[in-house]
């Protein structure tokens, strides 16, 4: 088990090496520069700016120096926001995300299973086709129509909920429900046709056989055979909602990463493009990694080490 | 109890399927008894409906789509036909104990072996964990496991074919059941292991007294393990007895037909084996008369329009044939 | 069991919509309490460093200059006397003693040369991108671009804590509300030559103004409260402004409309483009719609062919339909532009547009399209080509480059492609001149027609046209070089006549307008010629 731990580490550390090279040399190729705005500045203010920042020096000579810099954590700071430095400003609004993230992976988890289940215990009946006609349209509209009508109908015009921030426990209610939906639906849809095909297993039968209620059967039989496909997916699925989706938290106005990833390209920051890629790219080897771990603990066919049992 | 006591009784059972393509009737007026101690073997091709009577013992078949149209079984003086949900779940596993045919998919992959025979007997026998453990050791060892404590803790993927099979031989046997029920237990695992199942099961049931329904296709288990063979084909039950006389002599056409088409060691190796022409009917409409008359070399006229009545050959010989039913 | 899970899943949904229903009290602030949007993170709040309206937003409430603007007059502030030479070349300024940092420091003329000369500083880490709004000051541009200025040379010097003596390159007139810029801010010279950080957490913020920073939750609110030891504190009324940082227009419209903002729209929030078209139909009374000194034009590439030659651009001019665009198309309210110093510039007693009346040119698709024959053949070319008309995204940007492709297309017969550019490309085409015709934007720095008349001299910083004009760079210096507030007008309406009456370097299409939604109950915000915002003085009437 440590030689895989460590395997798997080496690997991320590599990827993220390589990840890095791609995106500072792509980064460096877009056309524009971090210090145009509309009103020019002037030729020599450019020119200091730019020795400031180092970009006078030749393209392999900038990239070593980041390299260095990298490998003792230094991830420099932001250059549009001044005097802020890039891991404040991932520290600061990860948490924001990281905060929504996992309130919407709970909760769709939670009730996509929940659903999920439901739907196979009443298979076939007029519940299990609700239920998956809702499933079918949560996948299908897109996250940003429901944060939009959701804040209008129920924030707006209902006055049930604040319209933006992420400040009380009420203001989660409708960011998780945008962010959760999609998910929801997605999970309840693999609950449920795994779970049909695990209640319709053998080793079911066997279960009921041996005098077992069905609660029991349904609990420790069914459901841990029926949550492994649900496992998997939840891991990528994990990364993705907690580096924030950039439309949820910009119709929210939550301060999360997401926005700023795609602000930091528009502005050419690059140490923020950096640094954010970076992270991203480390939560979603980390989620990866603990998914491998969480299958093989819960499923002990899967072996992980070159061991035989 | 004593060694003649009848411990299970199947009477005019009726069970039917209600599928999209229509009613299926699997099991059509089944009678039987099974006596303690006893092993008796249903003997039929696939569809026959032996599976479906023997999970309809346990109450096993799901009621929608199924449906127990009529018959009583009586187990040790009840009717299983009129208990609750709940009141089986007490019979099944502690009174009742069933093996299945595949161990591989019977056994849940992610649950230890140990664990899937201490649940058992906490459910039933009211035992704390270390009591469940020490006993369900106690049983793999009787099931011929070597090294029990250390195969109470692996899961059923680190067993071979014939040791999941013994392993939910265990399991079924546990809290020491009247009556067990196995279906097509050797089915799918190879000769050798075949063998040793088959010895265990024989020895288990001598050793602690458990009657046995054997459910098979194989008239070579039938021969080595069973007292007792019921033959039944398209849901009836077309003759009983005990093995010599099923062996020696079979009266129902079918009977005659399955033992023709075994194999011999005697035979010359290329002969051709005799297989019985035809099919089985469609169990969604099933023909008025004998459900064999369209494969059997001896059909009447008669046998096409109605079924002929029991024609009892001895106290413990019978069939269902219009050859021997006065008429 | 299947009942068991339907009736927790049934109940988990119903006690969040009890939880909800229990409401949220969403009544505007407790009592004097302003709240706006500013749209964005400010990417600093520090003087010499700022150059975005977002920063300038909240700045304007934390940090007072030498004057400040009130009513569109500067007035003074941290001075109380300001004494100007005859040749209006040097500036005596008495600092009031009254003055104080919110740190309880007083505030000293050491302080402001301190801010500017740190704010020139070629080695500033990082440099600032506004130093140039000081080169009015001898000696600053030569010490800033490193040609050969000392940081001694500069003309700016406090003889003594509360006098500050200034020089300037050339007489200014309207050099004091220049002092009222956030260029012109002071700091705190004793903290923050400590500590270069000083700005960017509000625990090490200093500032001298009506408001201090109590909080700055990056990227998500930043809370503003009165400075108890200013010097005006009984004209403050409110208890505290709170800027939400909201990009989305929509969320911004949803949050006034539930009383969450007091204020929507310019200067720094935005209201949806149709909404703004349905609330100007509607006559909404809580709609303020006032011009604003910005110009929206396009440029022609001066020194690409058929855009060198001045009948092609006049052209193109003429055949459009501008009034046209401001009620179909940007439905905000805007002008249409035929000049390029907008409404609300100082002329010498009104306006300049009110004093400099000249028709530069007319639209007439009929002479549009002999002009461009004209023009075209001047060149040696038979037909326009097709050429690219590009912009960067948002606003109102792509309706109406596609309005003006689609009447250039039926008045003179020509095809152009229109093209969407990411902002960052868009600035880089357009400063080295690689683009037919692109979208641009100005507006005023100062209230002078000169913020707009020296963009355009020959190699000028902001000129990415090519236009180039011996004459127009005389007049520019001549206006320059004089006091005399009347000489200046003539010379810059000439200059104006030049850039656009004469060679239609550039294409005028409207004046901007200021669109902002407020409260009834909020009073005495104002905004000024240029769209900013002083809330400094507001209040709330409940």
């Amino acid at each position: 088990m440590f030689r895989y731990v460590l395997r798997k580490l080496v690997n991320i550390l590599l990827s993220l090496f390589v990840l890095a090279t791609a995106t500072f040399f792509l980064m460096k190729a877009i056309p524009g520069d971090p210090f145009m705005q509309e009103k020019n500045v002037p030729a020599a203010v450019r020119e200091n700016l730019i020795k400031y920042y180092g970009f006078d020096k030749p393209l392999w000579h900038q990239y070593l120096i980041y390299l260095k810099n990298l490998l003792n954590l230094d991830l420099g700071m932001s250059m549009r926001q001044q005097y802020q430095s890039v891991v404040d400003i991932i520290t600061r609004s990860f948490k924001y995300s990281l905060q929504l993230g996992v309130v919407a992976i709970i909760v769709s988890v939670v009730v996509g299973v929940a659903i999920g289940l439901i739907a196979a215990l009443y298979n076939r009946k007029l519940i299990d086709r609700l239920i998956m006609l809702a499933a079918t349209v949560g996948i299908a509209v897109p996250n940003f129509v429901l944060a939009t009508l959701g804040q209008y109908y129920f924030a707006n015009k209902l006055r049930w909920f604040h319209v933006a921030g992420l400040h009380g426990p009420m203001d989660y209610v409708l960011p998780t429900l945008a962010l959760s939906v999609l998910p929801i639906a997605f999970i309840a849809r693999l609950t449920r046709s795994t779970m049909i095909e695990v209640l319709a297993a053998d080793y079911i039968r066997t279960a009921k056989a041996k005098g077992l209620g069905s609660l029991t059967i349904l609990i420790r039989h069914a459901l841990r055979n029926g949550l492994l496909p649900v496992v998997s997916y939840v891991g990528p699925m994990t990364a993705n909602i907690i580096t924030g989706s950039v439309v949820v938290e910009s119709i929210f106005g939550i301060a999360g990463l997401g926005k700023f990833f795609t602000d930091s390209v528009s502005n050419r920051d690059y140490t923020l493009i950096m640094g954010i890629t970076l992270f991203y790219a480390a939560i979603l080897m980390a989620s990866r990694f603990i998914t491998d771990i969480a299958y093989a603990i819960i499923d002990p066919r899967i072996k992980i080490s070159k061991k035989g049992g | 109890m004593s060694k003649q006591e009848t411990v299970l009784s199947v009477k005019n059972l009726e069970v039917a399927f209600n599928t999209r393509g229509g009613l299926v009737q699997a099991v059509r007026n089944v009678t039987f008894d099974l006596k303690a101690g006893e092993a008796l073997a249903i003997v039929g091709e696939s569809g026959s409906g032996k599976s479906v009577t023997a999970q309809t013992i346990m109450r096993l078949i799901p009621t929608p789509p199924g449906r127990i149209n009529g018959g009583t079984i009586d187990f040790k003086g009840q009717d299983i036909l009129k208990k609750s949900e709940k009141e089986m779940e007490a019979i099944r596993g502690k009174e009742i104990g069933m093996i299945f045919q595949d161990p591989m998919t019977s056994l849940n992959p992610t649950i230890t072996i140990g664990r899937q025979i201490t649940e058992v007997l906490m459910k039933h026998q009211n035992m704390n964990n270390t009591q469940a453990k020490e006993r369900a050791v106690e049983m793999l060892r009787l099931v011929g496991l070597p090294n029990p404590e250390r195969r109470f803790a692996q899961y059923p993927h680190e067993f071979s074919g014939g040791m999941r099979q013994r392993a939910m031989i265990a399991v079924a046997l546990s809290c020491d059941p009247t009556l067990l029920i196995a279906d097509e237990p050797t089915t799918a695992l190879d000769v050798t292991i075949q063998a040793q199942i088959l010895e265990l099961m024989k020895d288990l049931q001598h050793r602690l007294g458990t009657s046995i329904i054997m459910i098979t296709h194989d008239l070579g288990i039938v021969a080595d393990m069973c007292d007792r063979v019921i033959v039944m084909y398209a849901g009836k039950v077309v003759e009983e007895g005990t093995k010599e006389e099923i062996f020696k002599n079979p009266q129902h056409p079918y009977t005659r037909g399955l033992l023709r088409s075994l194999p011999r060691l005697d035979q010359p190796k290329d002969e051709p084996l005799i297989p019985i022409d035809g099919t089985p009917p469609n169990m969604m409409h099933p023909p008025k008369g004998c459900a064999f008359a369209d494969r059997c070399e001896n059909a009447m006229r008669i046998c096409a329009e109605q079924d002929a009545d029991v024609t009892t050959h001895s106290p413990t010989h019978a069939s269902r044939c219009w050859m021997h039913s006065a008429v | 069991m299947k009942a068991k899970l339907t009736l927790l899943l049934v109940s988990i949904v119903a006690s969040v919509a009890v939880l909800a229903g229990c409401g949220n009290d969403n009544s505007g602030g407790a009592g004097q309490e302003f709240r706006m949007n500013l749209g964005a993170e400010p990417p600093t709040l520090d003087p010499a460093l700022m150059q975005d309206q977002v920063s300038s937003t909240v700045m304007s409430g934390l940090f007072e200059g030498l004057t400040r603007m009130e009513n569109g007059e500067a007035v003074n502030a941290m001075a109380e006397d300001i004494a100007v030479s005859e040749d209006g070349l040097k500036y005596t300024v008495k600092i009031r003693q009254d003055a104080k940092w919110s740190n309880g420091d007083a505030v000293t003329a050491h302080d402001f040369e301190y801010s500017w000369k740190r704010t020139l500083d070629p080695n500033l880490n990082p440099p600032a991108p506004y130093a140039y709004q000081l080169y009015y000051i001898k000696g600053a541009e030569e010490y800033n671009t490193n040609a050969g200025g000392t940081v001694d040379q500069v003309g700016v010097k406090a003889t003594d804590d509360l006098t500050l003596e200034i020089e300037l390159k050339n007489p200014t007139p309207y050099f004091k509300s220049l002092l009222s810029f956030y260029t012109y801010y002071p700091v705190n010279k004793a903290v923050v030559s400590a500590n270069p950080a000083w700005a960017a957490e509000a625990d090490t913020y200093v500032s001298n103004g009506p408001f201090k920073l109590s909080s700055w939750a990056h990227s998500d609110s930043i809370d503003l409260v009165p400075f108890e030891d200013y010097y005006d504190r009984d004209s403050i009324k409110l208890e505290k402004v709170h800027f939400v940082m909201i990009s989305d227009a929509s969320t911004e419209s949803n949050m006034y409309e539930t009383d969450e903002l007091d204020w929507s729209g310019k200067p720094t929030g935005s209201i949806p483009v149709e909404q703004l078209a349905q609330l100007i139909q509607d006559k909404n009374p809580e709609l303020v719609s006032q011009p604003q000194a910005s110009t929206y034009y396009y440029n022609f590439n001066n020194s690409k062919k058929p855009f060198n030659n001045a009948k092609v651009r006049k052209a193109l001019s003429m055949a459009i339909d501008r009034q046209a665009i401001v009620d179909k198309v940007s439905k905000g309210n805007e002008v249409p532009a035929f000049a390029f110093v907008p409404p609300g510039i100082h002329g010498v007693t009104k306006d300049f547009r009110d004093e400099i009346t000249t028709e530069y040119f007319t639209e007439n698709a009929d002479e549009a399209k002999k002009l461009l024959a004209e023009g075209l053949a001047e060149e040696g070319m038979t037909a326009m080509p097709e050429f690219e008309l590009s912009y960067n995204e948002g606003g109102v940007h792509q309706p109406v480059a596609e309005a003006i492709a689609d009447m250039w297309n039926k008045n003179l017969g020509i095809t152009v492609k229109t093209q969407t550019v990411e902002w960052k490309v868009f600035l880089q085409n357009r400063t080295s001149l690689a683009y037919d015709v692109a979208r641009a934007g100005w507006g005023a720095d100062y209230n002078d027609p000169m913020t707009y008349i020296d963009m355009w001299i020959t190699g000028g910083g902001n000129n990415d046209t090519g236009f180039s004009n011996a004459e127009y760079d005389a007049l520019v210096k001549e206006a320059y070089s004089t006091q005399d507030q009347q000489a200046r007008v003539d010379a810059m309406a000439k200059a104006e006549q030049i850039l656009i009456g004469d060679n239609m370097a550039i294409m005028p299409i409207f004046y901007s307008s200021v669109n902002t939604l407020v409260k009834p109950h909020v009073k005495n915000v104002g905004i000024d010629y240029k769209g900013d915002i002083d809330y400094t003085r507001a209040y709330i009437e409940k």
